[in-house]
């Protein structure tokens, strides 16, 4: 494998793809790693929609009680609003949702931080979390951005102690008297040691460690000693007067934990396929560096096996991935930023909503008839304003049930702007016969299929002379291949 | 090759449909038509209610105080001109059609179908109804999907399982196959024919079951399904009546396509708008309407063409709303619900069980009498054959006698 080959997998995966400028650097791999590791060391928080969120705390007389007792409910209970400020809250909460959304996906094509972004892209999938109050949501993802590299034990804690998390798993309702087992059970299965390493007894007694884990009206972490059942409790052989921080400590204590989570990382960051002889060693390190996220990456993205051909060009990107890639390897800016959150939605992974608590599923599951034909047509709604219709279904309207269909078809060109002057640079050099075997060794991970390239030939040849280059670029881009990284 | 694959196709319209198999196809097909009369011939129509529907306003317990008590201006009274059916209950005023269908002897009713442990999510509980798990379960395929995977006969294509949609809902996603969503055939069409995606699509995948050759067989699998759907729905349009709404539209679709003989199992077609939290009756009114002019433009379409007998409808929602209406004359997210069933195959009709128990709330909301998971039980076992433990993963009572 070539270095461009390595460099491409090395951005694709620790990052959202490379650009024609990191290409036509060319350093090695280890370098550009070092880089990314640099690049991520500071950390920048995603901005929220202040000014929304802060009319939405206007428009609520205080306190809020709701966010307490009624999880679903918005800001207010929905009967005490009059129609019409139902639905201006309504929008304001998507408006923010919406901002939030294409910031982080701006911020994937643009940050330096890539890895760091990647990071926080993971832990969105693996602690998901979906709750209407955007500023809660923020939070919770402004903390994992900030503990993404850092140890898993010290993101843990933090996004236990959220108050989205313990909203969206039901904590407020875990009391003494009323143990409420969702967010101990879910600790375990999805975000720790996994089904089979605990028992039914331990999870009702994790429940009681956590009772009186909750938050104010201010979105702060309370403990509210008095719903606390202080107690002892056996949890997986221990016995003592547990919290909820003991039930964490001894969770990452089991090796179990390690496996998993590298286990995880392994098959977002490698291959879908997970493969015992790469994880054990890796698993086991993490475990002895103290669940050193940064140190797994590294070990991850230098070890050998990192670009076998196995490895290399053969994982579906899911629906963010692909489109932050395509904006971040082509420079594509849209004028009206709502577009993509129409594509995500019709590709079906929208960030901040989440199916439920065990994230997307990815692999195959992203592809059915309508995904991969949506997928192979955004290409030309990009780059060369192709129209594209597509109605979205109402449970992908969650925040806002009761618009028509008519409101949730989208019908429209989409004004977009792609930078390819950097990509004319890195084939200055290249006679235009090579043209696209050398745009397709950039732009796609899999091996291009002969009769393909044959066909983007014949397209380009067809195409006028300045608009060649695009054209190129847009069959490339609509080919299976790039469904690949 | 000079006569095109869609020339061959566009000249023998009016044969039998075996010849409109695209020719590349034929090995798989050959195969799928012996597993197709191996199939009873039975096919579903899922029709899901989006938004949470109001199941007591649809099937009102008209001589309970108590509906009168928790909704004093939001029930509905007799005079409101309610359809009365039997056990003290009636539709809706605005389900003529469906009520002209009860009449008929083609439609079962459930009362207070739910879930242990009811989540008042729209997203959540949707969720649970489309991939058939318990509230605490995250399961990543929908229980048609499995269905699909099962080995059903008849279930090779995508197009054995379809959507009237732009975009395919969880319930239709298997682990290994995957129904197929189109708005129009025509539509779904032209886009194949992008000449770019048509090139694309003609290539065969490889065998190693990479992923890449899994795109290229579910593309190639997408177009070919274009064109069998495309030319084959041209066989039979329809002579009804249906109302000029969106919903109205895909069941006038899924008639057509069913009527000529597309040799789908399963149908799946949404009618969305039910999260009436304020002024219900206007909203649930005019939804209701479209639900019964709809499905009883449908169901004469099929009567017609003889295929009512091999159909069954189910319509269900992903939760019903809580028995108190609230200050804005509407309800909030509420638990157990209604399920309506309808079609020819019926042998038990009218309403099958118990009218709910306004008295015995859980907080407020009705306790579910029946896992809606025995509701699928009842129809993947009963009606289309299948494995219905298999497909849900545990054993839940199936309603004796009921298709």
């Amino acid at each position: 494998m070539t270095n461009q080959q390595q460099l491409q997998h090395l951005y694709w995966r620790a990052g959202f793809g490379p650009r024609p400028q990191d290409i036509a650097a060319n350093p090695n791999p280890r370098k550009a790693l070092r880089q990314l590791l640099h690049d991520s060391a500071a950390v920048q928080p995603l901005a929220g929609p202040r000014i929304e969120a802060a009319e939405m705390q206007a428009m609520t007389p205080a306190p809020m009680p709701d966010l307490r007792q009624d999880p679903q409910a918005p800001a207010l209970k929905k009967g005490e609003l009059t129609p019409e400020q139902r639905k201006a809250q309504n929008r304001q909460i998507r408006e923010a949702f919406y901002t939030m959304n294409t910031g982080w996906l701006e911020r994937m094509a643009s940050s330096p931080a890539q890895l760091r972004e990647k990071l926080t892209f993971f832990w969105h999938g693996h602690f998901a979390c979906r709750v209407r109050r955007p500023d809660a949501a923020l939070q919770l993802n402004n903390t994992i951005r900030r503990l993404a590299l850092g140890k898993f034990g010290d993101l843990l804690l933090a996004v236990s102690k959220e108050p989205a998390m313990l909203q969206f798993l039901n904590n407020q309702q875990n009391r003494k008297q009323h143990p409420n087992e969702n967010f101990a059970r879910e600790v375990m299965e999805l975000f720790t040691i996994g089904r089979g390493h605990y028992s039914e007894q331990d999870v009702k007694e994790a429940a009681r460690a956590f009772t009186g884990w909750s938050y104010d009206a201010q979105g702060q972490f309370v403990f509210r000693e008095r719903q606390h059942d202080a107690g002892s409790k056996t949890f997986l052989g221990r016995t003592g007067n547990f919290g909820g921080e003991d039930v964490l400590r001894i969770i990452l204590e089991q090796p179990q934990t390690a496996e998993f989570i590298a286990t995880k990382l392994y098959r977002f960051f490698v291959n879908d396929t997970p493969n015992p002889a790469h994880i054990q060693p890796l698993a086991q390190a993490f475990f002895r560096s103290g669940y050193d996220i940064s140190d797994l990456v590294e070990r991850l993205f230098t070890a050998d096996w990192f670009y076998d051909a196995a490895n290399v060009g053969t994982r579906i990107k899911s629906p963010i991935e692909l489109l932050a890639g395509i904006k971040r390897t082509l420079g594509v800016e849209l004028q009206d930023q709502k577009p993509l959150i129409v594509f995500q939605k019709a590709l079906g992974q929208t960030l901040f909503e989440p199916p439920n608590v065990a994230g997307w599923a990815g692999g195959r599951s992203w592809i059915d008839s309508s995904t991969l034909l949506f997928r192979l047509q955004l290409p030309a709604v990009l780059l060369k304003n192709a129209e594209i219709s597509i109605a979205l279904k109402e449970d992908e309207n969650d925040l806002d049930p009761q618009q028509t269909r008519a409101d949730r078809t989208f019908r429209q060109q989409v004004q977009a702007k792609a930078k390819l002057a950097p990509l004319g640079v890195l084939l200055a050099k290249t006679p235009e016969a090579q043209q696209p075997t050398v745009l397709s060794q950039f732009l796609l991970q899999a091996p291009i299929r002969p009769e393909n390239l044959r066909l983007v030939a014949q397209v380009a040849q067809q195409a006028p002379a300045d608009g060649r280059l695009r054209t190129m670029v847009t069959s490339l881009l609509s080919l299976p291949e790039y469904q690949l990284m | 090759m000079p006569t095109s694959r869609r020339d061959f196709l566009k000249t023998s319209v009016l044969a039998s449909s075996l010849l409109f198999v695209p020719k590349f196809l034929h090995a798989l097909d050959a195969q799928g038509v012996q597993q197709l009369r191996n199939s009873n011939g039975k096919r579903l129509v899922v029709v899901q209610l989006g938004g949470g529907n109001d199941g007591l306003n649809m099937v009102v317990p008209f001589r309970n105080d108590l509906y009168y008590k928790a909704r004093p201006t939001l029930g509905l009274k007799e005079q409101s001109g309610l359809l009365t059916l039997d056990k003290d209950l009636a539709f809706n005023p605005h389900m003529t059609q469906l009520k002209g269908l009860y009449d008929q002897g083609l439609v079962g009713v459930l009362n207070s179908v739910g879930y242990p442990n009811p989540d008042r999510s729209h997203f959540r509980s949707m969720d649970i109804w489309q991939s058939g798990s318990a509230s605490d379960q995250y399961v990543t395929t929908g229980w048609l999907g499995r269905y699909l995977d099962s080995n059903c006969p008849g279930c090779q294509m995508p197009y054995n399982g379809l959507e009237v949609d732009d975009t395919l809902s969880l319930a239709m996603k298997g682990e290994l196959r995957k129904g197929l969503a189109l708005k129009n055939p025509e539509k779904f069409h032209q886009v194949t024919q992008n000449r770019f995606i048509k090139q694309v699509s003609g290539e065969k995948a490889g065998g190693s079951g990479s992923e890449l050759d899994y795109l290229y067989k579910t593309l190639a699998e997408t177009a070919s399904s274009a064109d069998y759907l495309y030319q084959t729905s041209k066989v039979y349009k329809s002579a009804i009546t249906y109302p000029n709404t969106d919903f109205g539209k895909n069941l006038k679709t899924t008639a057509e396509l069913i009527n000529s003989g597309i040799e789908s199992r399963v149908f799946y077609v949404s009618l969305t708008g039910f999260d009436t939290h304020v002024r219900q009756q206007e909203q649930q009114g005019k939804l209701l309407g479209d639900l019964s002019g709809g499905l009883g433009a449908f169901v004469e379409d099929l009567q017609k063409s003889g295929q009512l007998n091999d159909t069954l409808i189910l319509v269900f929602s992903e939760f019903g709303r809580r028995v108190t209406q609230n200050a804005s004359n509407g309800t909030d997210h509420g638990t157990a619900n209604n399920v309506l069933l309808l079609g020819g195959g019926l042998r038990q009709k009218g309403i099958l069980n118990d009218a709910p128990d306004l008295l015995n709330l859980d907080q407020g909301d009705l306790k579910y009498q029946l896992d809606f998971r025995s509701v699928y039980a009842t129809v993947l076992r009963d009606w289309l054959g299948a494995d219905d433990r298999a497909i849900l993963g545990s054993e839940f009572s199936r309603l004796p006698g009921l298709v």
